[in-house]
């Protein structure tokens, strides 16, 4: 398709470099002739590699990809890396959150053996990208721009890439901004990690819903829609009457109709943390997700006031690796069953 | 046979000078030393030799390499991360509960611990009749009729919640999906609750049991001579004509066999994680 859209825009270009020489041509004889007028929205027409040779290019992928490695290698150990001053947690702070990727979902059991379903995130590569102060952002509350999942530098604007210069980092998929206290700001280039978020701890998850195109009322809003039988005609899956007739004289605004469904980003609150694996970055959060599998994700501190009991005193502003906390591979929270024990009874 | 045969010289040899002792105690009951004592006078009394109690249940796991399919991940675009995760809590759990091969068709008595139940356990034993679920998630279904009444249970095999399985007759059927039982006569799906365990062979191939069983009259649950089905166990020729069998071949796909896309070869993946998984559990 690109490849197509870009034959297009060449083919435009070339009518362009013509046009000029058609219209004089042509101007002697017709005075009002209709000049071409052609507005070319791509800036470029080339790929980054186009007029490179093969081994140019190869060579160009190899040396990000170096250098890439590199700026990650660099940042592992911001604590030695002129950190800013830490702060201790107080009651009302708010806390940065992660970019996470879904991986699929699996079962777990408590120790009393009831099921769970919990989902799958991974944490690849996320790093804070930004500080966004009180006055820069909107004036109310400071925020943090938080990256992940390393993507190639190709076929990316200059101006998204020169974020990710400023803070030392390779370029990332998705940037998301979370809105934190002034005593919980990091430094850019800190690298997060899974354990950020502790077993037990209950987290908000912000994610893109799966698309499901253009649907009738019965799958978008959970319609009755009408008999199948008794003889109905022609209607099965209407939405029926839209409102009162004469008083209104009109359908009310926002009344639920058919149309696109899902591809929207939707939150869900107050999941559970049931395990965190520090080897592979992986949270284990209950229960289902918005999005598709390997969509990213926006994890968060609850907002829900009545789990902020649960949520006291977490690694603040964040969990370092270079610190002083040793962490086993997994945490598990204390009412998971742990595969490899017998069964507690 | 030389080695034999001067091996039995020796021991010959051995209860020669065993009867040139004082055979004040009985050191040996043998044949040879009774024989020695008949052409003495009449008869002693010798107590029969304790008979050898064989036993019958089997201790030693199978030698198959065998790899349980609840291992192999789907086909899909999926995080690979994801699945080596997973099995490592499933080795995990695999070094705790001896979960043994066992297949479609085969007869097993699961023990599960309930809190609702007296003493804590339930046992329950039928024919495996379907393996699903992939992951921590695998699932198996055992069907039994108990006092005349069909009765099936999905187990998790992951849960923390199983006790035990034994494998009660270790066989393949016709077929990897038994679901047609629920149609079938009920002696097919009638086994013993204090059935004694049958042994089998620890290595070679699992025998294949060729039953075919007889269908109760239509309706039912599936139309399982169609096609898509491929049953092999069900004696057709018994519940329809064959104007039906003919007739169901309308919803034959032919085509389906040929679809290069839906293959999926896990050979190679498979040699992979089962060398993954012997390493890990015998650490």
């Amino acid at each position: 398709m690109t490849a197509l859209t870009c034959r297009f825009i060449s083919l435009a270009d070339g009518l362009l470099r013509v046009a000029p020489v058609i219209v004089c041509r042509t101007g002697a004889a017709l005075q009002r002739t209709p000049v071409i007028h052609c507005v070319r929205t791509h800036r470029t027409n080339t790929w980054w590699d186009e007029h490179l040779t093969e081994e140019n290019s190869s060579f160009l992928k190899k040396i990000i990809a170096d250098e890439y490695q590199q700026l990650t290698a660099d940042k592992l150990n911001p604590l030695k890396d002129e950190p800013w001053a830490r702060q201790e947690w107080v009651e009302g702070s708010r806390r940065v959150g992660l970019v996470a990727v879904k991986l699929g979902m699996m079962p777990v059991w408590t120790k009393s053996g009831e099921r769970h379903v919990v989902t799958m995130l991974q944490v690849q590569d996320c790093h804070v990208v930004k500080h966004l102060s009180k006055e820069e952002y909107n004036g109310k509350t400071a925020a943090l721009v938080v990256g992940g999942k390393n993507v190639s530098p190709f076929h990316r604007p200059e101006g998204y890439l020169e974020i990710f210069r400023n803070a030392g980092i390779p370029p990332k998929q998705k940037l998301t901004t979370f809105c934190v206290t002034d005593n919980s700001i990091i430094k850019p280039g800190t690298p997060l990690y899974a354990a950020h978020f502790r077993p037990g701890q209950y987290v908000d998850i912000t994610g893109k819903t799966i698309g499901k195109g253009f649907q009738g009322v019965m799958k978008r809003w959970g319609f009755k829609g009408q008999p199948a039988s008794h003889g109905q005609t022609k209607t099965h899956r209407r939405p029926g009457s839209l409102g009162p007739g004469g008083d209104p004289a009109k359908v009310f605004k926002g009344k639920k109709m058919p149309g696109r469904m899902g591809n929207v980003y939707d939150t869900v609150y107050g999941l559970k943390i049931w395990r965190v694996n520090t080897k592979y970055n992986v949270l284990y959060v209950n229960g289902s997700v918005p999005g598709h599998r390997n969509c990213i994700v926006k994890v968060r501190d609850t907002v829900l006031p009545n789990r902020f009991e649960k949520n006291k005193s977490p690694p603040f502003p964040t969990f370092f690796a270079d610190g002083d906390e040793e962490l086993p591979e997994d945490l598990y929270d204390e009412d998971m069953f742990q595969f490899g024990e017998p069964m507690p009874e | 046979m030389a080695a034999c045969t001067r091996r039995a010289s020796e021991t010959m040899g051995l209860l020669r000078i065993l009867r040139n002792l004082t055979h004040n105690e009985r050191l040996l009951s043998t044949s040879v030393m009774r024989h020695a004592a008949a052409s003495d006078g009449p008869p002693k009394f010798t107590p029969p030799a304790k008979p050898v109690i064989i036993d019958k249940t089997q201790k030693e796991a199978s030698l198959r390499r065998f790899l349980s399919p609840e291992f192999i991940p789907p086909r899909q675009r999926t995080n690979p991360v994801k699945f080596s995760v997973e099995r490592k809590d499933m080795i995990q759990r695999r070094k705790v509960l001896n979960i043994p091969e066992f297949y479609v068709g085969s007869i097993l008595a699961v023990s599960m611990s309930d809190p609702h139940a007296s003493g804590n356990l339930n046992r329950f034993v039928g024919i495996c009749t379907q393996r699903s679920g992939k992951g921590l998630g695998a699932t198996f279904i055992l069907r039994n009729v108990v006092e005349g009444q069909g009765v099936e249970i999905c187990y998790e095999l992951y849960s923390p919640r199983m006790r035990n399985i034994e494998v009660l007759k270790l066989e393949k059927r016709l077929d990897d999906n038994l679901m047609y039982l629920r149609d079938a006569l009920s002696e097919y799906s009638t086994f013993d609750f204090n059935m004694q365990p049958v042994r089998f062979e620890l290595t070679g191939d699992v025998s294949v049991n060729q039953l075919k069983v007889k269908m109760k009259p239509k309706p039912w649950s599936k139309r399982w001579e169609r096609p898509k089905f491929n049953i092999q166990g069900i004696r057709f020729d018994l519940c329809l004509t064959p104007e039906m069998m003919e007739h169901a071949q309308k919803w034959g796909e032919p085509w389906r066999e040929y679809d290069m896309l839906k293959e999926y070869d896990t050979s190679s993946l498979e040699k992979q994680i089962f060398q993954e998984v012997e390493e890990n559990l015998s650490k």
